[in-house]
């Protein structure tokens, strides 16, 4: 209420005196701003050889404390308050080439080494990088406003305080905002900005015939609330999450994961506060007994890829997915390229080799080892199997206590934790089979080593055996050891792997395990048993007790049952704790220096308030004292809306990114977003879309081309074409095909044949039935090595890597696309046919009924003119070409007349003003 | 011949305009960025526009075949005779110590090359027998006998090749060149790719991906079944006539739109519709090899309406003669493990030489009687090379004599604008294990692409993440000894 009454105060303001020039008060000879005059001469003219990576001469400009160290030449290079001793000023300007800096290359200007010299005399201080700086909350800019005569345009301009910040930066460039856009422009507007569908001709209608004063912001909060707004953001969100239906690499094949996707969908509908949707991505399994909902979170950091090709070591792509995780976690919440401290200290922010393997710590001990079965894997299990799960865990509760709880559900829900085939060495007659699966012929074994074995009565696996006769050994510490377990490995059927239980000789302490395979009736090439993994366990408690049998039978019949499985993280035992070292020149092979989890030193600071793990990082990340979190989170929003961040570069907030265009309402809003929404989202994105910055017109005038073409200072609405994901859905929309059914398994529409031909892959495209051809683009498959054509030509993401922004391009085949694909004649002939009704009896009438459906108002009548003109044209080639139309229509009965109306429905769906978002 | 002020002004321009090429491109393309002095916001808008090299180079096109899979050198090019001695050797510890092999397990045996080698042409440049066409033209070509990589599964070892990275996510070097390059003809994509032998390579349609360069960039399949480029066919029904008058009608919606809303980016939607027409005309042309004439279907021995290496080696000198820029053949099938018939190195591997041997003599000969030899670089290789070990997967004997990837060496060659002909640069020890001399990186070979083509590998950057990226990540350097 507060907030309202002091917009609207500001709004008579500017509504009565007109926002035209901001006089800017100059402030005095003002000291030199490191961040705006030095560090950029810096990082352009001296830091390649003066930085992070390299150190000429023993001087680096990175830090301060290095810049004043003294140099190879034994005295410092920098000397405060003396810029006339200063020995980098006197090398600036010497005449000898081989001693002038930089060297070999063109001096500095006279002016950069003036600010240099006052810089250094004032004290070289070094700035704090102004996106290191905390959240302050921030004064809408207090402007002086000078009236003018008549009625400016911008007269009704400023809706809220966004709408200032816009104002005084357009002043300083002498550039007034665009009038507002008209109705339905921005009802087209706002409806693909928020739910990624153009509305329907009922919604427009609803919005255009309501003339009450609120009716925008009623279609604003109606739009925030429509399942719809989840599935366009989720899109957004997926491309930071790298979200694929296929695993990568080689073979490609297919991955079970959408349950995340439609974690996300939900998420965002339920406008889950962005630091718990940080939280429970990155360490849901952390929290006290995680719902299942959170735990498939954790999917967000197992969308890394895995590669299943025959001969690949499964720890060099696990630590793939680990620097995957650390690249894409400071990209999404920090805009951070940390990605560079991999192999050496940054070579211009304030971020250290070492930063980057601290950080992988916190990420460095989950149980995903790049294996084929893509363990751990949350087992989606029926009402009646759940109860039963719920059942064993009181069970156990009961006789034992919550933590033994916790362990028999988590085994029941994610089977860990367990060892792997590649954790066995000593291979005698065996293998692993495909690299993937142990394989140990007749006589062979195998070692396993350092399991501990205290409170462990049996190892359980999943196995395969192709003939009866096999028989398994375990002994202890040597192949002739102590023997732990005989057991025979009855012949299993088809390709089902068998849940096999083995009870263990009582043993205490850590030992090396050896398995021994025997079957004699085997051929020498032959592998007793194929066996994907191993579980050492204890029995459930409370043998003495009544109702045993059926707790120990549900629970066999839990883990033998066959059910699907989403990957999910689960943090490792004490026993399988990984160390973290440093990797020398990021070369996974070389290890340097153990490191413990940590920050950098420049953000604020990882105290005792945190767990040093991937929960307590997580909470340190959505800290408010953390600088870097809302303002990424309020820059990627404000370019999906706006088509550019209020900072450029998206991924990067360092020195090397852009200059943000509007620092104090990109603070504004971040303060906001912690403080008075407390996370929302939803509310963000209220306030942007409801400012008249995002309500003007997207037309662009003469003075905006020459003053500022890219649009940085928003003197006008963008006009943007269409992300790949919508330029198909406004096309099954505005015909009527789309189906608005949501979540589920990804589904395949068509795609032309012959586009998927993976290697070692038996998976083909198959084409989805009735309603799932015309799902929204965000539930069509994703193959990673083969992505979906239409979508790719429309600058989509192969969802390889983290995206933060997707370069928007326009070409050529693009066109071949909106002109060609069956998708998009298949939707402008449901078009034409939707358009033509007894209310619309000339060509005109239906053409004009067709544009309206699309853009909502009256075609213009030098346009429509155009359109008839290619109506009359195509109607004459038809009638003479025998069959043309009815092939064109796929239709016996089709006439010439509805040919031609098909035709002009494609153009129509291929005019610029249809593809982009004005 | 360029002038040298020109030149250095180029050069200079490159250099200096803020971030160089990356600027440029991007700030075209995203619609945002710096704006340039002196660069109307139209003339920013075409990313193909043909663009000047660092210097000139003395290529203008490339041809890469790739045999994925990776081709056996120790059956083709580096003849080992020591290693025909020791065949059915139990392989030395010092060849397996520390070492890791994709199925190689406990000790293997010597495996002699499999294929009868003489010296040919005037360079005497060993060729098997594998290859009697192509020993004819040895004296065209340049050898890279130590090539190296660190990659031994496929998928990462093709993107290594390719992108310069083992993983995901980079820019194929024929977007590299495009984008850096721009494209001569804009009736066709200047990245085109060709493949052959029933499969997509290992690592996907990622290895002529685009990666973070703007998707433009990204090579363009043309293929021999179904549309040549996707969705280049008019809606079954529809006339070129009626094609025609639907992009004008849409071109001239779009021109009185321009007028009210005037963004620039309006223009270049009607010039892209424009191309887009062109292109329906022009690639279904230069796809189509049936009017070839008879002896040159007997020179490549293609027949057409098939799909296959030679058909593609036929349809890359077509497109090279059009100016698309960087061609880029795929061959699947050289995998020769010994796991089945095909994939034996005396058998499956004999039949895939015998698939390619006429063709890419017949393209090195073609090209060079249309005189575009000179200007077009012909590059031929794999991923890795093969082990002088033989294969014993899961260390018992595969059923079929084969060998596994192995990447301490393996041969490439080079041929055409400003490569010596009949050179050999590397030498790999008597049993074709190590190079002893002139080993040369995945990065050099790629510097000495781009070299060819006037592009400094370390100049032609792009800024992504934070920091300038480039093809040949940090090391590299053009491989002079080949060159002229």
């Amino acid at each position: 209420m507060e907030r309202q009454s002091r917009t609207s105060r500001l709004t008579i303001f500017a509504a009565v005196l007109g926002v035209t020039a901001i006089l800017l008060v100059s402030c005095g000879e003002a000291k030199v701003d490191f961040n705006a005059d030095v560090k950029p001469i810096l990082n352009k003219r001296c830091i390649s050889c003066h930085g992070g990576v390299k150190r000429n001469g023993n001087f680096s400009l990175l830090f301060r404390h290095e810049a004043l160290d003294t140099t190879e030449s034994g005295k410092p290079a920098i000397i405060p308050f003396n810029a006339a001793h200063s020995e980098m000023i006197r090398r600036l300007t010497l005449k000898d080439p081989e001693e002038r800096m930089p060297y070999k290359e063109e001096s500095l200007s006279e002016h950069e080494i003036d600010i240099l010299r006052r810089w250094i005399d004032q004290g070289a201080e070094w700035g704090k990088h102004w996106a290191y700086v905390p959240v302050k909350s921030v004064d809408v800019p207090l402007t002086i406003m000078a009236a003018q005569s008549g009625s400016p345009p911008d007269a009704h301009f400023a809706q809220n305080e966004i709408d200032h910040f816009v104002l005084s930066k357009l002043a300083e460039s002498q550039l007034a905002p665009s009038p507002p856009a008209t109705k339905a422009t921005l009802m087209r507007r706002v409806y693909l900005d928020l739910t990624g569908l153009p509305p329907t001709p009922e919604q427009a209608a609803k919005f255009l015939d309501n003339n009450h004063p609120d009716a925008y912001t009623q279609l604003v909060d109606t739009l925030l609330a429509s399942p719809h707004f989840g599935e366009k953001w989720a899109s957004w969100w997926l491309d930071l999450a790298r979200y694929s239906d296929t695993k990568g690499y080689e073979r490609d094949v297919g991955r079970n994961i959408w349950r995340y996707r439609d974690w996300v969908i939900n998420a965002i509908n339920d406008d889950m506060p962005f630091d718990q949707f940080t939280i429970e991505q990155l360490a849901g399994d952390l929290l006290p007994n995680p719902t299942d909902d959170q735990l498939i979170a954790t999917a967000f950091h197992r969308n890394t890829m895995n590669n299943d090709e025959g001969g690949t070591e499964d720890e060099e792509f696990r630590v793939a997915a680990l620097l995957d995780r650390v690249n894409t976690t400071w990209e999404v919440w920090q805009s951070t390229t940390m990605g560079c401290v991999q192999c050496h200290s940054h070579p211009y922010d304030p971020f250290v080799h070492k930063d980057y393997f601290r950080s992988l710590a916190f990420f460095n001990n989950t149980r995903d080892e790049d294996t084929h079965g893509e363990h751990p894997k949350l087992r989606v299990y029926d009402d009646q199997a759940t109860a039963k799960v719920r059942a064993i865990r009181d069970w156990v509760k009961n006789i034992e206590g919550e933590r033994e709880a916790s362990a028999v559900t988590q085994f029941l829900k994610t089977l860990e934790p367990k060892y792997h085939p590649h954790d066995f060495d000593e291979f005698d007659n065996g293998e692993l089979i495909d690299t993937k699966w142990l394989g140990v012929r007749h006589n062979g074994s195998a070692r396993l080593k350092q399991i501990n074995l205290t409170n462990k009565d049996y190892v359980l696996f999943p196995y395969l055996a192709f003939r009866e006769g096999g028989i398994l050994e375990i002994r202890a510490d040597r192949r002739n050891g102590p023997l732990l377990a005989r057991q025979a490995l009855p012949a299993t059927s088809g390709w089902k792997r068998k849940m096999l239980r083995v009870n263990l000789a009582k043993t205490e302490g850590v030992r090396d395990l050896y398995f021994l395979f025997r079957n004699p009736a085997l051929n020498p090439g032959e592998v007793v048993a194929d066996i994907e993994w191993f579980a050492f366990r204890r029995e459930i408690p409370g043998k003495q007790f009544p109702g045993y049998q059926k707790v120990e039978n549900d629970f066999a019949a839990l883990l033998d049952l066959g059910v699907e499985g989403t990957p999910v993280m689960i943090e490792n035992t004490p026993e399988q704790f990984r160390k973290t070292h440093i990797f020398e020149r990021g070369n996974w092979l070389v290890r340097g220096e153990e490191v413990t989890p940590g920050v950098p030193e420049i953000l604020n600071p990882f105290n005792g308030r945190y767990t040093p793990n991937r929960l307590g990082y997580a909470q340190w990340l959505v800290s408010p004292e953390n600088p870097l979190t809302s303002r990424t989170v309020v820059n990627r929003i404000w370019e999906q809306l706006f088509g550019n961040g209020i900072v450029e570069t998206l991924e990067d907030f360092g020195t090397q990114g852009a200059i943000p265009s509007h620092q104090e309402l990109l603070d504004w809003l971040s303060h906001r977003l912690m403080h008075d929404h407390r996370w929302s989202l939803k509310l963000l994105i209220r306030d942007i879309v409801l400012s008249g910055t995002y309500r003007q017109d997207s037309k662009v005038r003469p003075d905006h081309l020459e003053k500022d073409p890219w649009n940085r200072l928003l003197a006008r609405s963008p006009r943007i074409r269409l992300t790949a994901e919508q330029v198909r859905d406004q096309a099954l929309a505005v015909s009527g095909l789309l189906s608005k059914k949501m979540y589920g398994k990804p589904v395949m529409p068509y795609q032309p044949q012959g586009i998927w031909n993976s290697v070692w892959s038996g998976e083909y495209w198959e084409l989805s039935k009735d309603e799932d051809q015309y799902r929204r683009s965000l539930y069509t498959y994703s193959k990673r090595t083969s992505p979906y054509p239409a979508f790719m030509m429309f600058d989509g993401s192969t969802r390889e890597v983290c995206v933060s922004r997707r370069i928007r391009t326009n070409t050529p085949l693009q066109a071949l696309v909106t002109l060609n694909d069956s998708s998009h004649v298949i939707a402008a002939r449901t078009l034409a046919s939707v358009c033509t009704t007894t209310e619309t009896t000339t060509p005109r009438q239906r053409i004009n009924a067709m544009y309206k459906r699309i853009l909502y108002t009256d075609m213009k009548p030098e346009k429509l003119a155009i359109m008839e003109e290619l109506y009359s044209q195509a109607l004459m080639s038809f009638k003479n070409a025998n069959l043309a139309a009815q092939k064109y229509l796929a239709r016996d009965t089709a006439t010439p007349d509805n040919a031609a109306l098909v035709v002009v429905a494609q153009a129509l769906l291929n005019l610029d003003e249809v593809l982009n978002k004005e | 011949m360029m002038e040298p002020l020109q030149h250095i002004s180029r050069r200079h321009f490159l250099r200096e305009s803020a971030a160089g090429l990356g600027t440029i491109a991007l700030g075209s393309l995203l619609g945002c960025g710096v704006p340039r002095e002196q660069q109307s916001v139209a003339a920013l808008t075409d990313p193909f526009a043909a663009r000047p090299p660092h210097f000139p180079g003395r290529a203008r096109r490339v041809i890469y075949l790739h045999m994925a899979g990776a081709p056996s050198q120790l059956e083709l090019f580096d003849f080992k005779p020591e290693l025909a001695r020791l065949d059915n050797e139990l392989c030395p510890p010092s060849l397996l110590d520390g070492k890791k092999f994709a199925f190689i397990r406990g000790v293997p045996r010597m495996l002699g090359p499999k294929a009868v080698f003489k010296q040919r042409g005037q360079s005497g440049a060993y060729i098997s027998d594998h290859l009697p066409h192509f020993a004819s033209v040895a004296d065209d070509v340049a050898f890279l006998k130590g090539v190296y990589t660190d990659q031994f599964n496929h998928a990462p070892a093709q993107l290594y090749v390719h992108t310069g990275s083992p993983r995901l996510g980079r820019p194929s070097i024929g977007s590299w060149v495009t984008y850096g390059l721009g494209s001569e003809n804009s009736n066709l994509p200047g990245f085109v790719v060709l493949t052959s032998g029933g499969k997509t390579p290992d690592a996907g349609k990622s290895i002529w991906g685009n990666g973070f360069l703007p998707s433009v960039y990204q090579g363009v399949q043309c293929r021999s079944e179904g549309d040549p480029v996707l969705f280049l066919s008019d809606p079954e029904g529809m006339d070129r006539e009626t094609k025609k008058k639907m992009i004008d009608a849409i071109n001239g919606v779009n021109r009185v739109h321009h007028a009210d809303a005037g963004d620039p980016e309006t223009l270049t939607r009607i010039a892209q519709y424009e191309m887009a027409y062109q292109m329906q005309i022009t690639v279904p042309e230069v796809m189509n090899i049936n009017n070839e004439p008879e002896h040159i279907h007997k020179l490549y021995g293609t027949t057409p309406g098939e799909s296959s290496f030679a058909n593609n080696c036929l349809l890359a000198r077509k497109l090279v003669e059009k100016d698309v820029r960087f061609v880029q053949l795929f061959d699947w099938g050289w995998d020769s493990h010994g796991t089945d018939e095909s994939l034996a190195i005396d058998i499956g591997f004999r039949n895939k030489c015998r698939e390619i041997d006429r063709a890419m003599t017949a393209l090195i000969l073609d090209l060079k009687q249309r005189g575009l030899l000179d200007e077009t670089l012909v590059v031929w290789g794999g991923e890795f090379g093969r082990t002088p070990m033989q294969e014993n997967r899961e260390n018992k004997n595969n059923p079929f004599l084969g060998r596994d990837h192995h990447v301490e060496a393996f041969t490439m060659w080079m041929a055409g604008a400003g490569i010596k002909g009949g050179t050999t640069w590397g030498e790999t020890d008597e049993i074709g294990y190590y190079p002893v001399n002139g080993k040369v990186s995945l990065h050099d070979v790629q510097a000495t692409i781009l070299h060819q083509l006037g592009l400094d590998h370390e100049k032609l950057t792009y800024h992504f993440q934070g920091r300038p990226f480039r093809l040949t990540d940090v090391s590299g350097k053009p491989i002079s000894e080949i060159l002229i």
